[in-house]
């Protein structure tokens, strides 16, 4: 069979077996095992466990499960509201305080979480009731955090671009600063869209801040919050300035944040440091496990000539680069709709990834398109996670609102992209600043 | 479950494999999450060595790495009980209750089929390794049965963990398989 017909009929069958409810990662096996019986024999079936292991026996994976480590100890304790707060205290006089610092201490936690549906939970417990209280649209309200959430897999550290950057052998590094200008692009675009929507739904005086705090209690709130945040600063210094590779650098960061908790939020009762170390288990476990189960899929591809039929093909159709760039963004869009971020990663990069360096795009920067593609993924049905997760925490805003309130954040997505492919050096700026040109 | 006054000795038998793969597969995530623990304390005194000490390290980064490949294995049953496996379920959204449970049940019988195949060919990895006596590459080189163990031992008890479920499911109406039964009580 002609690789390229395979390659479609693969692309039909993994999208049929995928949305039968399967678990991603064993859907992938059910698929390269199904594909490499009817074309190679049983007998390639022998190779099968050394792929998978040989697939995640990579040091730089262990910044995963070390990074989820971090991100659920801040995620456990109060970390959220004190954000939260600290940002409502200091904030209060800028135009449209309250969602200025609600966004804000979206962008801020997860980035310290690492988890997108942590930060609406931690965040939009506080910040929803309180924008609502103050006459913000419930869509705003609802729509802010949920955008603000899918912050976390964009601004560093972001396990989405760890995934990245080993299934394209990219930095990490590199990958982690390339995401902080476009991730500050996206949180100005959301403050920007949330201040005009309350301003044109006649909540004029609303977006203006309101509430006054002495500086005492400015003040107070710092303690609690800072730590973390130095954490997360010297982890990234420690990484892009070379001193040690992400794995060790996560590892003393994971252990710092534990700490932290521990010392900050009295974190000393047995069964809440367990339900720390038992969620990021979990967490790693079914990440590693679509790792690894990815790279078999990616065997399969390739042993039956499927991704070099495709990259071929593409090359052979001589289309303008950003009608190609305009296509996998088209595609990527829609495989986020579906599928979480880190199964879209691994799927695609063995087959993208050679196309679009040979297109003349920049690695780093595409690195950064794709993830604002898997963000909007998080706030669209039909599996939008943050949509259920801001229903769960405000059910009486019917998920209709919460969903029309997140559209015009995805055209904000959307706009960022469009303003990256005008302006690569959004992207591309810092990491050549700090860590010299690419070599 | 089951809740007929007699229960046959078959359904016995069912509950009694459902239980113990309950309690096997939380075995299993302790020891996994242990592991994940254990690899950060390891990375943490590599650290030390290289940056305060200033003496090379030999053993570490692989061990840490061979104890997170095995953290995922030995861990695969535990997410399965948890239900923490990310799936998508929009065709069994659109079928008729009835459907969605042959569907979901077809699922799992294929799941089980090729994590067995995989759990039978990790078996045979691992036994060349220890007659062999393989050894990694690296100056610690440390034999390679050790980590491969870890390919049939968690991929069987996986398997174990998916049989259950499927008695489970089989019993039990489909919500079963799609929210896990287990999952409030952890």
């Amino acid at each position: 069979m002609d690789p390229l017909v395979l390659g479609a009929l693969v692309a039909v069958v993994t999208v049929i077996v995928l949305f039968s409810g399967v678990s991603v990662a064993v859907g992938l096996l059910i698929v390269s095992a199904g594909f490499l019986l009817v074309f190679e024999g049983a007998a390639s079936f022998e190779l099968l466990p050394e792929i998978f292991f040989g697939k995640l026996d990579n040091f730089a994976l262990l910044s995963i499960p070390m990074f989820i480590i971090m991100g659920a100890a801040i995620s456990s304790t109060r970390a959220g509201a004190d954000l939260y707060e600290a940002l409502e205290r200091w904030m209060t006089r800028v135009p449209g305080g309250l969602v200025v610092s609600n966004l804000g201490a979206c962008a801020l936690f997860s980035a310290m979480s690492g988890s997108s549906p942590a930060t609406c939970a931690a965040i939009g417990k506080m910040g929803i009731p309180e924008m609502r209280k103050r006459g913000y649209p419930d869509g705003v309200a609802a729509g802010s955090i949920a955008a603000g959430g899918t912050l976390g897999i964009l601004i560093p550290p972001s396990v989405t671009m760890i995934v990245y950057g080993i299934a394209t052998e990219t930095s990490i590094g590199r990958l982690f600063l390339a995401g902080v200008v476009p991730g500050l692009l996206l949180v100005a675009l959301f403050m920007a869209w949330s201040i005009f929507s309350t301003w044109r739904q006649g909540g004029a005086h609303t977006a203006l801040g309101a509430g006054h705090y002495s500086w005492t209690e400015k003040v107070e709130v710092l303690p609690r919050v800072v730590p973390f945040l130095l954490i997360i600063i010297g982890v990234l210094y420690a990484l892009y300035g070379g001193i040690a590779t992400p794995s060790e650098t996560a590892a003393v960061g994971a252990l710092m944040c534990v700490l932290a908790a521990v010392l900050i939020y009295r974190l000393f009762r047995f069964d809440a440091l367990w339900a720390v170390l038992r969620d990021s288990t979990r967490e790693s476990v079914m990440i590693l496990f679509i790792i690894g189960a990815a790279g078999v899929f990616a065997f399969m591809l390739s042993s039956l000539f499927v991704t070099q039929a495709i990259a071929e093909w593409i090359a052979e159709l001589e289309v303008n680069r950003w009608v190609l760039m305009g296509a996998i963004n088209v595609f990527l869009l829609v495989a986020g709709f579906f599928l979480p971020p880190v199964a879209v990663i691994l799927m695609a990069a063995p087959i993208l990834f050679p196309i679009i360096v040979s297109a003349g795009f920049d690695p780093y920067w595409f690195a950064v398109v794709l993830t604002i593609n898997m963000e909007i993924g998080l706030i669209t049905p039909p599996v939008g996670l943050n949509l259920y997760v801001i229903n769960g925490i405000a059910p009486d805003i019917p998920l209709k609102t919460i969903l029309r309130g997140s559209m015009p954040f995805v055209v904000c997505m959307v706009l960022a992209i469009v303003i990256l492919s005008v302006f690569p050096a959004l992207a591309t700026w810092l990491p050549d600043y700090l860590m010299g040109p690419v070599r | 479950m089951m809740a007929e006054n007699n229960p046959s000795i078959g359904q016995r038998c069912e509950q009694l494999l459902v239980r113990s793969a309950r309690g096997i597969s939380t075995i299993c995530g302790v020891i996994a999450a242990l592991m994940i623990l254990v690899s950060v304390v390891i990375t943490c005194q590599m650290i030390w060595m290289r940056f305060v000490l200033n003496e090379s390290t030999i053993w570490q980064t692989e061990a840490v790495t061979y104890l997170m490949i095995s953290a995922t294995l030995i861990g695969l049953p535990y997410v399965q009980l948890l239900r923490g496996h990310v799936n998508v379920d929009l065709v069994p959204m659109l079928l008729p209750p009835r459907w969605r449970k042959a569907l979901a049940l077809l699922v799992l019988a294929l799941s089980i089929a090729v994590i067995s195949i995989m759990a039978y060919y990790g078996y045979e990895l691992f036994h060349i390794a220890w007659q062999r006596n393989w050894r990694s590459e690296s100056v610690w080189g440390v034999s390679l049965w050790i980590p491969y163990l870890a390919l049939p031992l968690g991929l069987g008890l996986f398997v174990l963990q998916m049989v259950a479920d499927l008695i489970a499911s089989w019993r039990c109406d489909a919500e079963v398989l799609a929210h896990g039964e287990y999952e409030e009580d952890y």
